[in-house]
């Protein structure tokens, strides 16, 4: 925040008599009283508008015409980065003469130049050529987000001098103003990029990102399991407990230790430190879990171009237009399913029933010393097949289990989050905070934390004893679309629809990767096994990978129709597996895609060449018409 | 993505008509054009607005389709009172109407009969959302099972069947996806049709087996399997040649055996082919339409025609007919017109067509719709009248067969002809002008117009409920005597008697006692079959032995010691029969007795042949 816009919001405080905060504003930012001057009153109108100009209407087409022949009379090199500049320019002329009242000279010029454009800026010309006056620039959400952020555009150094060049040359004042104000160059060193590189990059609302947006390290590694020399000890402690009962087993402890422990060794340099992020303790029970799942992981079949997976598909029968959402746990245990008219309702998948836990006297009775005391609390009388959980006032938009399989998150068009109990099958807390409906909500990996995305442009950390949030990641210029966490829950991933990829840092909550290249809103995201990968894929049916090292685009994966609704990696890392509303599961060869990535140089300013398409589809299936909302793969 | 074109830019604004329509519509009588200007842009702009977010919804819960409640949502994000009472059951409830140049959108409000409200107190509950699993694919291949698309799509058949040149080289790629340079390589070599080899697999065939068995077997518990089967599996379009000759060669024997209860499963399996959704069944339609034919006109279908209900299966046959009518009618195939032209020649023929024949040909008809009752049935009333009247009346000169066929037409006639009689019929009903008007039938006719006056809709209900019913009525009764021990009615039907058809000679063709066995190579060719069955019906009854013949003409050398009865079809178009034990053989090299020819579905009975052809339809050609 500069002097200048410090001293309009202090003349809003004044305006608005707010004197208290006008008072600690101006200790905090060392004003002084006299530098109020009347000259600020002309700052503030200035600030607050952006695009007060007294430029002759009659100009803009005209220089529009001169820059866009300009662009296409420069040399070859430079014609496809300079072209980056042509759209911005149209937007800020357009709303320069819709702010400054000539209506018809703004809609002649969008008439004339607007079907130029990118295809993959259409929706947004169009939702711009809504606005054909002053008032109503007010609060639509693109004309805002072009007032008041600058435009990115990467530069080579080369092709931006040529550029300076030129408008000296011209003294288009009209085109200088825009280009000063609202553009922002990130110049950097070398050769100019070529067409596929910078279509790559482009597309997103506010444009590319900046380089220094992509700076920061991200531990992308997965740490081993903090707990396993730890949670070694329990376990033998308890075999051995075992073991004097039962003498005549003595082989079994030797038989598990090998592969557990052997695989685990090596510690992966881009991991973070185990206690980056607070993660309250395992119980017992989490860790019996977590040694079992280690031990079915040894057994798992590889999956790839030779093994390729089995599916089960369930369908909703009657559903008739009313679900929103679908998660599967971890183990395939149980299936939740978020309804339109606002209730949750819980499957079970496997011939255990859904049972609660009993009454408070009852519980009473149970030994709590006893080894079954997590089965002996369960009422055997009350299994059912199916469980609905009503509290919401509003669609379900999404719901996630916790790891441990005891608690289930959802978010609804209502604002709340709801943690629901799995065991008791009752609401037990109610999470307000965002103030539009809530689009996603997702568990972290590790339980206790979770993050949610929102209507109202903003991704919240949360924890499930806070009551409010713990991070506010704010920075997306339109709806947070999905959400997703990182496998070693320090980051969060956001999808947007102003078509960018975020990476946030749970500790700082800031934005540690920014990845602009989606040409359409992000509907799901997945993690790579590994980590280092982020798969995107949105309305236009194009899956996008993402490095996470560089934040670079590797691979575009292309072949669904509609929506792609959900990504998910297989548990080997080799497969990655996408759904959506054409009735079509896509299976792709990732192992392929690595290999291939990795046997190229990395060049860290710049984005590789994307790979495409064909090459990665292992398999398409086709349902008749149930469209793909979830999977899990095993 | 195309191209953005200046128009959708900005779209379509309100006009200031509607504007001061809506303004009128509120009370405020005249508009300045300068307001209603500035209210249409502001409007437009708001929806436009609400729109654009509504359609964030719908993405959310993962629709496609935008409903009202998204636009509730759209308000209540903006901090609107929302519509209330918008609900409505479809996405988008306008109607369009054009005419006189002008084009309405409108809201269509049902007038809703304050009785139905009343009486329906409960309105059916909606089926709560159930949950239903299924394999999409095993390890990578995907099981044709109903829940999944058919391995190949309809109109993927529909092509194949149209244009097999065109057929994609490999049809088991259709998961993997398709390289450019496989494309690349094949445009320069030259298309040749490849002979096509519809080899099955070998779980294939013992699909087949099990399911013909299943058909036509004694079991119905196991039929009603077989048949749920072939009306649903998605992938069945290999096998359907193999089927549709099962289905032919079956009514071809089983009409000349006059087997009522073969026939009638045969005719259900056709039923059950019909009804599914992922075959494409026009390629055979030259093959079922004369066996369906040939079980709705044919003289006898059953071996006691006094008793059995061989009427039934007309009507079931019938019922078929005009199910394949309306499937499969274009105007390239003119199949409703050719299907009717058979029919109505049969009426023609006067007395030469017997009269279980004209009960067909009338109840194939009367399945073809009101119409073509009125326009080719009811000017023939009184001379079908008269036929029946000697039978029905004159007691003495009749059999016992024909008064009850005479009677079944008479009641055919009327329950057909009174609703029809009724519409085009004026009120004052008089019976001696029906009785001018329609003969001997006019008494009948005016009783039954009487009743269906007094009564308004007895008579549709009656026959709706009627065709509902029927196929399984029928069933029952074939069953019952299907399995009647009684030796005399039929010799062949015995509980362990099967029809077997083997796709290939691969599977031995052995079988125990009194089994036939039908072995067809080339499913496409015509074929021709044994007629002289009349005489083999009634001696085949002990021991019944059946060898395949690969298509030689020298199958007169081939014979077994005992009586045995070959039925051949072989690549030659030419069927070689012989039949052994009483003398009567017939030269391995006799042409076709009869010939279907694909084109029309007429046949034409070879003059040498002395017998009645198989089928009936030579009456009515």
């Amino acid at each position: 925040m500069d002097r200048s816009q410090i001293s309009a919001v202090l003349q809003v405080l004044k305006k608005y008599n707010l004197k208290g905060t006008e008072d600690l504003l101006r200790k905090e930012a060392n004003l002084a009283d006299n530098e109020e001057t009347l000259q600020q009153e002309s700052d503030v109108s200035s600030v607050l508008t952006g695009y007060k100009s007294d430029g002759d209407p009659e100009t803009y087409e005209a220089s529009y015409t001169e820059l866009k022949n300009f662009v296409e009379s420069s040399l070859d090199i430079y014609k496809h980065e300079l072209g980056t500049i042509l759209y911005p320019v149209l937007v800020h002329m357009y709303l320069e003469l819709v702010y400054n009242g000539h209506t018809e000279k703004a809609i002649s010029l969008m008439k004339q130049f607007g079907p130029e454009q990118d295809p993959y800026y259409r929706d947004d010309l169009k939702k711009l050529a809504m606005v054909t006056k002053r008032d109503q620039m007010k609060g639509n959400e693109l004309s805002d987000t072009f007032k008041s952020n600058q435009f990115i555009i990467r530069m080579s150094r080369d092709t931006l001098s040529l550029l300076k060049r030129h408008l000296n040359d011209k003294k288009a004042s009209v085109l200088l103003n825009i280009i000063q104000e609202h553009l922002y160059f990130d110049m950097y060193e070398g050769v100019a990029r070529n067409k596929g590189q910078i279509a790559a990059t482009s597309g997103a609302v506010g444009g590319e990102a900046k380089r220094q947006d992509n700076k920061a390290k991200v531990y992308y590694g997965i740490p081993k399991v903090p707990d396993i020399q730890s949670l070694a000890a329990p376990v033998e402690d308890e075999e051995e407990g075992v073991d004097q009962d039962n003498p005549d087993k003595p082989k079994k402890k030797k038989a598990k230790k090998d592969p557990l422990f052997s695989k685990k060794t090596k510690s992966d340099p881009n991991a973070p430190p185990t206690d980056r992020i607070p993660v309250p303790d395992l119980k017992d029970n989490d860790k019996l879990e977590k040694v079992k799942a280690l031990r079915e992981a040894s057994k798992r079949v590889t999956l790839g171009p030779d093994s390729l997976p089995s599916c089960c598909c369930y369908t909703l029968l009657n559903a008739n237009y009313s679900v929103c959402c679908v998660e599967i746990t971890e183990d395939s245990s149980m299936l939740a399913v978020g309804f339109n008219d606002s209730v949750v309702k819980v499957w079970t998948l496997i011939p255990q029933k859904l049972k609660t836990m009993k009454s408070a006297e009852q519980l009473e009775e149970v030994n709590v010393e006893s080894e079954d005391v997590l089965v002996r609390m369960m009422d055997e009388r009350s299994g059912e097949t199916s469980r609905t959980l009503c509290g919401h006032g509003g669609a379900v938009y999404s719901v996630s289990f916790s790891p441990d399989r005891t608690l289930l998150l959802s978010c609804s068009e209502d604002t709340t989050i709801r943690l629901w109990s799995l065991q008791i099958w009752t609401c037990l807390v109610v999470y307000k905070g965002h103030m539009f409906p809530v689009w996603d909500v997702k568990f972290s990996p590790l339980g206790y934390y979770f993050a949610s995305a929102s209507y109202d442009r903003t991704a919240r950390l949360w924890a499930t004893d806070h009551y409010q949030p713990l991070r506010l990641f704010a920075g997306h210029f339109s709806d947070v679309d999905c959400i997703q966490f990182h496998p070693n829950s320090n980051y969060v991933a956001t999808g947007s629809s102003d078509r960018r990829v975020c990476l946030w840092d749970c500790t700082t909550g800031n934005y540690v990767r920014l990845m602009t290249g989606h040409k359409s809103p992000i509907h799901a995201l997945a993690f790579s096994i590994c980590g280092r990968f982020l798969a995107s894929a949105g309305t236009d049916g194009m899956i996008l990978i993402w490095d996470l090292s560089h934040g670079h685009l590797v691979a575009e994966l292309t072949g669904h129709e509609k929506t792609v609704h959900c990504l998910a990696f297989s548990r080997c890392g080799n497969v990655l597996v996408s759904g959506g509303l054409d009735c079509s599961l896509k299976i792709w060869d990732f192992t392929k895609l690595t290999e291939d990535m990795s046997s190229e140089e990395v060049n860290v300013s710049h984005n590789p060449d994307v790979k495409t398409g064909d090459n990665y589809l292992l398999r398409s299936f086709a349902t008749k018409s149930s469209p793909f909302d979830k999977f899990t793969l095993h | 993505m195309s191209k953005l074109n200046e128009n959708d830019l900005y779209g379509t604004n309100f006009s200031i008509e509607s504007m001061k329509v809506i303004a009128e519509g509120i009370g405020i009588g005249n508009l300045v054009d300068d307001a209603a200007k500035e209210l249409a842009e502001d409007v437009s702009f708001r929806l436009k607005h609400i729109i654009q977010d509504a359609a964030k919804f719908m993405n959310h819960a993962k629709r496609i389709k935008l409903l009202s409640s998204d636009v509730d949502c759209a308000l209540k994000a903006k901090n609107i009172e929302p519509q209330y009472g918008f609900q409505s059951a479809e996405p988008l409830p306008f109607r369009f109407a054009s005419g006189g140049g002008r084009e309405l959108h409108f809201i269509e409000e049902k007038e809703v009969d304050i009785n139905d409200l009343l009486q329906n107190l409960n309105p059916k509950a909606p089926l709560d959302c159930t949950l239903r699993s299924h394999w999409l694919f095993i390890d990578g291949v995907q099981p044709t099972i109903p829940e999944n698309p058919p391995p190949v799509a309809k109109n993927v058949q529909k092509l194949e069947s149209v244009d097999p040149i065109n057929k994609k080289p490999a049809k088991e790629t259709s998961g993997k996806p398709s390289t450019g340079k496989q494309k690349l390589r094949n445009v320069e070599t030259v298309q040749i049709k490849q002979l096509a080899t519809h080899e099955l697999s070998v779980e294939q065939q013992l699909y087949y087996k099990e399911i013909t068995e299943a058909c036509v077997g004694s079991d119905e518990a196991r039929r009603a399997e077989a048949l749920q089967s072939l009306s649903s599996d998605p992938g069945l379009h290999e096998m359907l040649p193999r089927m549709c000759t099962f289905i032919i060669e079956g009514v071809r024997v089983n009409v000349v055996q006059n087997n009522l209860a073969l026939l009638i499963y045969l005719m259900r399996m056709v039923k059950a082919l019909l009804d599914n959704q992922s075959l494409y069944l026009e390629k055979y339609l030259h093959e079922l339409i004369p066996s369906v034919t040939t079980c709705i006109v044919s003289k006898q279908l059953c071996m006691r025609p006094d008793v059995d209900n061989h009427w039934a299966l007309r009507d079931f046959a019938s019922r078929l007919m005009s199910q394949i009518c309306k499937n499969f009618n274009t105007s390239t195939n003119n199949i409703q017109t050719r299907v009717t032209r058979m029919f109505t020649n049969a009426l023609h023929q006067g007395e030469k067509v017997p009269l279980s024949s004209l009960y067909g040909a009338l109840q194939g008809l009367s399945e073809l719709g009101t119409e073509v009752v009125r326009i080719f049935v009811l000017p023939k009333i009184r001379n079908i009248g008269a036929r029946i009247e000697t039978h029905l009346e004159g007691s003495l000169m009749s059999n016992n067969v024909d008064k009850i066929a005479s009677g079944h037409i008479k009641q055919l006639l009327v329950k057909v002809l009174a609703p029809i009689l009724k519409s085009i019929r004026n009120m004052p009903d008089n019976i001696d002008e029906y009785k001018q008007d329609y003969g001997y039938l006019g008494v009948a006719l005016y009783n039954a117009v009487i009743k269906a006056r007094t009564q308004p809709n007895l008579v549709t209900t009656t026959v709706s409920s009627n065709m509902a019913n029927s196929p399984i009525t029928c069933s029952s009764t074939i069953t019952r005597t299907a399995t009647t021990p009684s030796g005399i009615i039929q010799q062949n039907t015995n509980a362990g008697r099967t029809i077997v058809m083997n796709p290939s000679p691969r599977i031995p063709t052995q079988q125990g006692n009194q089994k036939f066995v039908f072995v067809t190579q080339r499913p496409q060719t015509p074929v021709g079959t044994s007629h002289p069955s009349q005489t083999n019906a009634s001696v085949t009854g002990q021991n019944t032995v059946v060898k395949f013949v690969s298509n030689t003409n020298q199958a007169s050398q081939k014979m077994t010691t005992q009586q045995k009865l070959v039925v051949v079809s072989s690549q030659m178009g030419q069927s070689t029969f012989s039949a052994q034990n009483s003398g009567m053989v017939s030269p391995g090299n006799q042409p076709a007795a009869t010939l279907i020819s694909k084109s029309s579905f007429t046949i034409q009975q070879q003059q040498q042949q002395g017998q009645p052809s198989v089928d009936d339809l030579s009456h009515l050609a």
